[in-house]
């Protein structure tokens, strides 16, 4: 009774949200699904953090988990310590925003937004107040009494913001909102997203899979991959210093060639390419646990260098740490870089290489030399118990 | 921007308790227990009681196959088993033949009126069969009108109205708009560039029709045929009436309990019917399944059509000529329900309102329980309906297909089964109902319950669960939910679906003639009574009431949900 007691009180501020080993264990029909495995992470204070990463990693069903739509196999969610689970949605307070909206069509947009208002039976003067401030910060002043087949896609996300932030939540939820919209809009509506939070002092939880939108909205990011969370740190960080091999490829563009790794220490090693060119003291990284595959038998490391962090030129340079050649397949001009697409038997993939300016002599089809700084390059070794 | 809210954290969260959310367990429960004690339970009672000797329920020891032994011994059951089959098939391969001529006429005709031609194609339908199939005695009968003009005018002697002509004619023209409706809408709703691109590629328009038009129109044509073999393996009223001396399963169970109140016997020939049922409603969708494509729209374009005056002077002909067949028999009752003296002579002597005095003077109950159980059925359909329907679509959990199978049996079971199976199981055991108002509830419950579910399944299909998603994150229990924003979205298709229901409540026979009680009698026992006893002109006059009630019901349904009469019926 005591416990319920305490529970029936409103949560004050929500100062700590806490996910701690949280597991989603799906029954198909061909088995378990593990689509979320001991997922940590802690968002405090007015952080707007995104869980990003690509389709079916477990993001979104740790964001429903959250929002209580789906069940939790294991693990606890705690707001200030208190189980997240055991409270009632009133407690909970959180508002959450949808990639299709999830408007009400057949309510008007003053409708929809007065919906959790009168939810919690609130008066019609504090409906009518709260519903206009909210209207007004979302720039839906005019259009109170439409419907929403009335409006454009932007205002159709605009509702759904302000049915969200409403009553106030503690915590805002969102589910790749501006995934439906036209890529201008996104761009316009993603700071605006970011503007409302701060103003309204309030947490985002946020997910998307895009990186670039990751990277211009949040303060912090957690990179998911097969239900696992690869890495939790702020935009910079985790593109500066990936933890494994998929935060290095899926957090902007990166270049890997497979290499052979000796006098290995703490965090450096001796590098030796394909083509038989060493580095010493390069920075040394393990790559995750799952990421065993990644490495070829032949050689025992990999080699992650950025696009922007190399040169390419038609005529070997007199000096450089490491000169490596191919052959330029494509030059794509971008507006503020050039892009080359380098193909070559020192890396699996194509190597990218972006530059400020057209390298001289250099056509589609012509052989190249490319290299990098030894002071950019990484190497990862495979994960050992 | 410079606004800024100055934020104290939950301030709108009301300060009472809230419990556990309850509702939809007990939603659930009930639902449950209402499918399984009148649908499974009654199913099984009668299946199980067919193998027990007359009189006896099914115990370990009395188990016989005696109740089946008729099939093989008694001439009366194998001529009524033949009969069956013999106009089943037949009214099948009739209705579909009449039907294909004129779905493709309306579809690819440039023909006018489309929509009043649609909307008067399903009349038929919505009307109660049992009455328009006396329409042709008048008609056809051996002092009838065109039986004495084809005589006097041609020297024409017409084939006998009672018997295996009548029953096939008057179900061919009931319910050959089934096909009709079904290949229509698929014709006009194939994409246009099929047909272009096989004419570019240079076919020719007899190849496009065989290779192209034709194929398409399979799926919806089997479609359409299955509904109408299964109404015309189980139709009662039109062989009751037009049988003469010829039995089939529907009217020989009829027999056996009105005669003897023999319910094992009954239920004996119920599961035979159902077993001949089943068998053709399988052999239809294995046929079918084969041929299953889906052309995806890109376009709004409509087919093309033909502009030609001769086909347009015969696809009208044909078309209106159909039509016009169709509609006779209600024409016929309309008109038979203002001849106030008809003594045996070829026309009235007299016309005027005496009939309609007599009616709604006389015959005042019957029209009262009609509606008042009517109503309770569809009210009852809606609520157990919606809440099934619901759950079968949103929500995943083992055992989906049987929910599925018990709600539709009834719905390609014979009506006079669904009858037979009641009166089995609750005319002795732990609970006695018949001979009271609730069996009749429970038959129509059970029988149209289906046509609901059906509706709602789709309507929720239409919305998408975030919205319901949104309630719930917003603070709404499941009940909150259901009301604000399930119920609203999804009412117009409820409302659809009711308004079917209760028309074809309203007039309904099958199930009626094996449950109805002195007290309650029902607008269509009150005809089929006036017609055995020969006043037709009363008989006439209540069925008029009767198809005027249904007409103007559907017609406000289509303004409420703003689609057409026979997209009710697609």
């Amino acid at each position: 009774m005591a416990t319920a007691e305490l529970l029936s009180q409103p949560l004050d501020d929500l100062k700590t949200f806490e996910v701690r080993a949280l597991t989603k264990v799906f029954q198909t029909d061909e088995g378990a699904v593990t689509a979320v495995e001991n997922v940590n992470f802690t968002i405090e204070g007015d952080t707007f953090f995104t869980m990003l990463g690509p389709s079916g990693c477990g993001k979104t069903t740790t964001l429903r988990m959250i929002a209580g739509l789906e069940t939790v196999t294991s693990g606890s969610i705690l707001a200030d310590g208190k189980d997240f689970r055991r409270m009632n949605a009133f407690q909970r307070n959180i508002g959450m925003v949808f990639q299709s909206y999830a408007l009400f069509p057949h309510m008007t947009v003053f409708e929809n937004a007065a919906y959790g208002l009168r939810l919690r039976g609130a008066e019609q003067s504090v409906v009518t107040a709260q519903v206009q401030k909210v209207l007004k910060l979302l720039h839906l002043d005019g259009l109170a009494h439409r419907h929403p087949s009335d409006l454009s896609g932007g205002q159709q996300q605009r509702v759904s913001i302000a049915r969200a932030l409403v009553y106030e939540p503690g915590m805002l939820l969102l589910d790749e909102p501006l995934a439906n919209l036209d890529a201008k809009l996104r761009v316009e509506m993603r700071d605006e997203i970011r503007r409302l939070q701060k103003t309204l002092g309030v947490k985002a939880l946020y997910v998307t899979h895009d990186q670039e939108e990751a990277m211009a909205i949040s303060d912090m990011i957690a990179v998911f991959s097969k239900g696992q969370l690869m890495q939790v740190g702020a935009p910079f960080d985790i593109y500066a210093n990936p933890a494994s091999l998929f935060v290095a490829d899926f957090i902007g563009k990166a270049n890997f060639f497979p290499s052979h790794l000796s006098n290995i220490a703490a965090d450096a090693a001796q590098v030796r390419t394909r083509s038989g060119a060493t580095l010493d003291g390069v920075a040394l990284k393990s790559a995750a646990a799952n990421e065993a595959d990644w490495f070829t038998k032949a050689e025992d490391g990999l080699l992650m260098v950025r696009p922007e962090k190399m040169w390419i030129a038609a005529q070997k340079p007199a000096q450089s740490d490491i000169a490596l050649s191919g052959t330029a397949v494509r030059i794509q001009f971008l507006g503020t870089f050039v892009r080359y697409l380098v193909e070559t038997d020192q890396s699996e993939a194509s190597v990218i290489i972006d530059v400020p300016a057209f390298a001289d002599g250099v056509v589609e089809g012509s052989p190249v030399h490319f290299g990098f700084a030894r002071t950019d390059a990484t190497a990862f070794k495979a994960y050992a118990q | 921007m410079t606004a800024t809210v100055e934020t104290t954290p939950n301030r709108f969260a009301p300060r009472r308790k809230r419990g556990p959310d309850f509702l939809p367990y007990v939603a659930g429960g009930l639902t449950l227990f209402v499918l399984v004690a009148f649908l499974a339970y009654p199913i099984l009672t009668t299946m199980a009681n067919s193998f027990a000797p007359a009189g006896e329920a099914l115990n370990w020891a009395n188990a016989t196959l005696d109740n089946f032994k008729r099939f093989w011994t008694s001439a009366l059951y194998q001529r009524a088993l033949i009969n069956t089959l013999v106009i089943g098939v037949a009214v099948t391969v009739l209705a579909t033949l009449v039907a294909l001529p004129a779905a493709y006429f309306v579809a690819r005709v440039d023909m006018r009126f489309k929509p009043l031609i649609l909307s008067l194609s399903i009349i038929p339908l919505i009307s109660p069969p049992f009455i328009g199939a006396y329409a042709w005695v008048i008609l056809f009968g051996r002092s009838g009108i065109l039986t004495h003009y084809a005589n006097a005018w041609f020297g024409l002697q017409m084939p006998p109205i009672y018997g295996h002509f009548g029953v096939i004619l008057a179900l061919v023209l009931s319910n050959f708009t089934y096909v009709f409706l079904f290949v229509q809408g698929a014709l006009s709703a194939v994409d246009p560039h099929l047909e272009e691109s096989a004419r570019v590629m240079g076919a020719s328009r007899a190849r496009i029709l065989r290779t192209i038009v034709l194929p398409l129109a399979l799926p919806p044509m089997l479609a359409g045929a299955m509904i109408i073999l299964i109404e015309a393996l189980g139709e009662f009223g039109v062989p009751a009436i037009l049988g003469g001396e010829m039995y089939v399963l529907s009217t020989l169970m009829y027999f056996q309990i009105h005669g003897y109140f023999n319910l094992n016997a009954a239920a004996a020939i119920a599961l035979v019917n159902v077993a001949i049922t089943l068998i053709a409603i399988v052999l239809l969708v294995r046929f079918n399944k084969k041929r299953k494509f889906v052309t995806v729209g890109s376009t709004t374009r409509r087919a093309a059509r033909h502009t030609g005056l001769g086909i347009k002077i015969v696809a009208n002909v044909y078309v209106w000529g159909l039509l016009f067949l169709a509609i006779l028999p209600q024409i016929v009752i309309l008109f038979t329900s203002f001849a106030e003296r008809w003594p045996g002579t070829l026309w009235p002597l007299q016309y005027g309102w005496g009939n309609y005095q007599y009616v709604f003077s006389r015959m005042v109950e019957p029209m009262q329980n009609s509606l008042i159980l009517a109503t309770i059925a569809t009210v009852s359909c809606v609520l157990f309906g919606t809440l099934t329907g619901y759950v079968a679509e949103r929500k995943k959990f083992a055992g989906k297909w049987a929910l599925d199978l018990t709600i539709m049996l009834p719905f390609i079971l014979p009506g006079i089964v669904t009858g037979v199976a009641l009166l089995v199981t609750f005319n002795s055991g732990p609970v006695v109902l018949t001979g009271t108002a609730l069996i009749l509830v429970i038959g129509y419950f059970v029988r149209r319950i289906a046509y609901i579910y059906r509706s709602v399944v789709a309507a929720v299909a239409q919305v998408d669960p975030k919205m319901e998603e949104a309630s719930t994150v917003a603070g709404a229990t499941w009940g909150m939910t259901m009301r604000k924003v399930t119920i609203p979205l999804i009412a117009p298709g409820i409302l659809a679906g009711a308004i079917i229901v209760f028309t074809t409540l309203i007039s309904e026979m099958s199930t009626t003639v094996m449950l109805y009680s002195a007290r309650w009698k029902t607008v269509s026992i009150a005809i089929y009574e006036r017609l055995e006893s020969q006043e037709i002109q009363a008989a006439a006059a209540i069925g008029s009431v009767a198809i005027l009630v249904t007409l103007v019901l559907v017609f406000s349904a289509t303004k409420i949900i703003g689609k057409s009469m026979s997209d009710l019926f697609s």
